[in-house]
């Protein structure tokens, strides 16, 4: 059984108890240089548009940026703790969009919609489509996409 | 930057080539990583210890390339990608890639590069497709 963040004293949902159009608010986390560093290391990925703080200065952007990918990572933990909790919610798929950069700094939020429900890989399961919107402080959208699920059916 | 002697060395748009297959060295998915991966996303999911998190080898990927025999593509945006999961990736499992350049359309500030990647396990089973497109600089006048 999935357990989520601030909702986990609940039972997990279904696949029967989610419907078309239910929408989500994630909590708030501040993206902070330390986390770029731990997703550089973790990753490998040193590129210098998130290492080199001298090289960014003349960039577009000013300074370093978090990965594409570290903002995906957060905003699946967040997500974790805004939507509601799954019985067995396999992410399965996804469609993203990096729409802008995210600063040492900033404080992104999750919006996340249901869009979508249909049959599983077998009678016991779902799929289960959700629009999610990375969100920074100044209401930007940063990042977008379309996130699928694997969520079990209730048992007859 | 500064000057011509600062610049790192890096693989431009001009010189990505299509259609040719690159295969990374491989990296063996373990419970440190996981921890981390874990601490960094902040999902509270409760898991299985050995279940390695749907997008981690996807991030993991991302570096793989870095250790190609190539100088590192000189990537100016990640604009969005398709994935999908294939099959399951474990504690203990060690995964690499395979990408292919599939596409390449020049845009004035550089060109638009589309590539699909797999990622693969040991025993050569693919266990999650990636279509990605990624903004690449020109090779600087000189």
């Amino acid at each position: 059984m999935l357990s989520f963040g601030l909702v986990d004293a609940q039972p997990p949902v279904f696949f029967e108890e989610l419907s078309v159009g239910q929408e989500f608010t994630s909590p708030g986390r501040t993206v902070t240089e330390a986390d770029i560093v731990i997703f550089a290391g973790l990753s490998g990925d040193y590129n210098v548009l998130h290492t080199d703080a001298e090289h960014m200065k003349s960039s577009i952007f000013g300074e370093r940026i978090a990965h594409g990918l570290l903002g995906l990572s957060i905003q699946q933990g967040l997500a974790s703790r805004g939507e509601p909790a799954a019985a067995h919610g396999v992410l399965s798929a996804l469609k993203w969009k990096f729409k802008g950069p995210i600063k040492i700094g900033d404080t992104v939020h999750v919006l996340s919609r249901i869009a979508g429900k249909r049959d599983g890989p077998d009678a016991g399961r779902g799929l289960v489509t959700v629009e999610r919107r990375l969100v920074n402080q100044r209401g930007e959208v940063v990042q977008e996409g379309e996130t699928e699920h694997v969520v079990e059916r209730r048992k007859p | 930057m500064s000057g011509a002697a600062l610049a790192p060395a890096q693989c431009f748009f001009e010189d990505v080539e299509k259609g040719v297959a690159l295969e990374t060295p491989g990296i063996t998915l373990t419970r440190a990583h996981v921890a981390l991966f874990t601490g960094v996303t902040g999902d509270t999911a409760l898991r299985d210890p050995d279940a390695v998190p749907e997008l981690l080898p996807l991030c993991l990927s991302s570096g793989l390339g870095w250790r190609l025999p190539r100088r590192p593509l000189a990537v100016l945006a990640f604009m969005g990608f398709e994935w999908r999961i294939v099959g399951a990736v474990r504690v203990g499992d060690t995964i690499h890639s395979v990408s292919l350049t599939v596409a390449k359309r020049s845009m004035r500030e550089g060109g638009v590069i589309i590539e699909e990647r797999r990622i693969v396990n040991q025993r050569g089973e693919t266990v999650q497709s990636v279509k990605l497109t990624l903004l690449v600089a020109r090779r600087p006048v000189a």
